[in-house]
């Protein structure tokens, strides 16, 4: 316990790269499964089918496998493999994660999509919108507002997952604490970053019950 | 005038064909109540006039513009234009539960660009204060009865200035009370010598309201004309059998 204020620091340094990647991948994910949703759903036969493979690799393999393909794997595909290389763990960790839970969330909008009721097509059409009108103003709202818990149990997740880019060596805030409890022996570094990951969590929560309750209809 | 003028139409859902034969004319300022048993098309007739479901044979034409002929339709630009002659009421309102009731009313209009923002929401709310809604301008849909909704939404139809009315089944999911003030407002704007078509399980309003009954069974007209026609002095065994039914 002595050496508290010692590693405290260590391990928000460690936290600023989870938070880091935690709102890297969630920028960059949701807009991409949304954009997802629509090809999957979309009029393309050769599109849906390719995109149902995508989300069927990306939610079929674990997402640590994903991370050591991306980082370890790619730059022995035969050929292509040096132009594949990603050098910076980060931008690979990064990358992993996104493909990841973008397969996530695109099925999650699509959960939400189609429990829009075909009566509001209806109204819009009958009104004179047109097609791109409806879905940006009448089912893009409805499909969000009902994705909303599920995206955040999925954020939630999000949190927690971030741990796993320890294994490619990045100091995230897992990497700094067990390099801390394996110097100290002391296992009060967990507890504390146990507690990190729950204020995070906690936070995240909120956030998403205040967006619930702003676009409840 | 003929508003709308129907020639043979047939429309099959896979094996099941529900519109067999169907025609009829109406006139402007024409009320036209369309009655008949489950499944007899009625719903189907309707919503094929503003192509909510597409016919696979014969005419329709609207205000002399022909909307289809034979399963092909008008052009895309054509076919919006003669489609935004026409409004249409829902059985289940379908008012947008994300807007409140203002940007129900303007938010196709907006679209569209129909007018300016400042002459939309004048007209907005004059339309509302026609259904008697006008304090409910800032409300959601979710904290409307459903005989407010269902006015909210015939508002939001008129907000296009449609020269034909389509209900279908608009006072089915209300209750007796909120039903009558769902038909007044039908009714005021019956007096205003709107076009309308109306499907309804409501004989007695259609019997009051209306100067032409449809009466439609397995997919054919099987009875038209007048109320005092259709309903008093028909003879049809089926059209008499309904009635004793739902009378």
């Amino acid at each position: 316990m002595a050496n508290l204020k010692e590693w405290i620091p260590l391990m928000l340094q460690g936290c600023g790269l989870t938070v880091k990647l935690f709102f890297i991948v969630i920028v960059l994910s949701l807009p991409l499964g949304l954009i997802l949703t629509f090809l999957y759903t979309g009029k393309s036969y050769v599109i849906r089918k390719i995109v149902g493979f995508y989300i069927l690799i990306m939610r079929g393999t674990p997402l640590l496998l994903q991370i050591f393909f991306i980082y370890f794997g790619l730059p022995f595909v035969p050929k292509i493999g040096p132009m594949l290389t990603i050098n910076d763990r980060f931008t690979a960790g990064c990358l992993a994660y996104v493909l990841n839970y973008a397969a996530y969330f695109a099925e999650i909008f699509r959960g939400g999509l189609l429990s829009v009721d075909k009566g509001q097509y209806e109204a819009a059409k009958v009104l004179g919108m047109t097609e791109t009108q409806t879905t940006f103003k009448i089912i893009l709202p409805q499909m969000i507002r009902i994705s909303l818990p599920a995206v955040s149990n999925e954020a939630i997740i999000l949190v927690k997952d971030t741990a796993l880019i320890t294994t490619i060596g990045l100091a995230d805030l897992l990497k700094v604490t067990n390099n801390i409890v394996n110097r100290t022996t002391n296992i009060t570094a967990f507890i504390v970053a146990g507690c990190f990951y729950l204020v995070m969590s906690y936070f995240l929560t909120l956030a998403f019950k205040h967006l619930e309750k702003r676009y409840a209809f | 005038m003929k508003m709308i003028e129907v020639k043979n139409i047939r429309k099959s859902f896979g094996d099941l064909e529900v519109l067999k034969d169907v025609s009829f004319d109406v006139e402007q300022g024409d009320v036209v109540a369309i009655l008949g048993p489950s499944g007899s098309g009625k719903s189907t007739m309707l919503r094929s006039l503003i192509e909510l479901e597409k016919v696979d044979r014969g005419e329709i034409k609207i205000e002399g513009e022909t909307l289809c002929t034979n399963g092909v339709y008008a052009p895309k630009r054509k076919k919006r234009a003669i489609l935004n002659k026409m409004g249409m009421v829902f059985q289940h309102f379908n008012l947008f539960p994300h807007m409140n009731i203002r940007d129900n009313l303007m938010c196709a209009c907006l679209c569209s660009k129909q007018g300016t923002k400042k002459e939309l929401e004048k007209l907005a709310e004059e339309l509302l204060a026609k259904v008697e809604l006008s304090d409910k301008i800032d409300a959601m849909p979710a904290q409307l009865s459903g005989g407010q909704k269902q006015r909210v939404a015939i508002a939001r139809a008129l907000m296009r200035k449609p020269d034909i009315m389509l209900f279908d089944e608009p006072t089915s999911a209300l209750d007796p009370e909120l039903t009558k003030e769902v038909l007044n407002v039908i009714k005021q704007l019956s007096r205003e010598k709107m076009t309308m078509l109306i499907v309804t399980h409501e004989i007695g309003f259609a019997v009051e309201a209306a100067n032409k009954i449809i009466f439609l069974d397995g997919g054919y007209v099987a009875a038209s004309g007048t109320p005092d026609e259709v309903v008093n002095n028909s003879g049809n065994e089926r059209i008499m059998s309904f009635l004793d039914k739902v009378m």
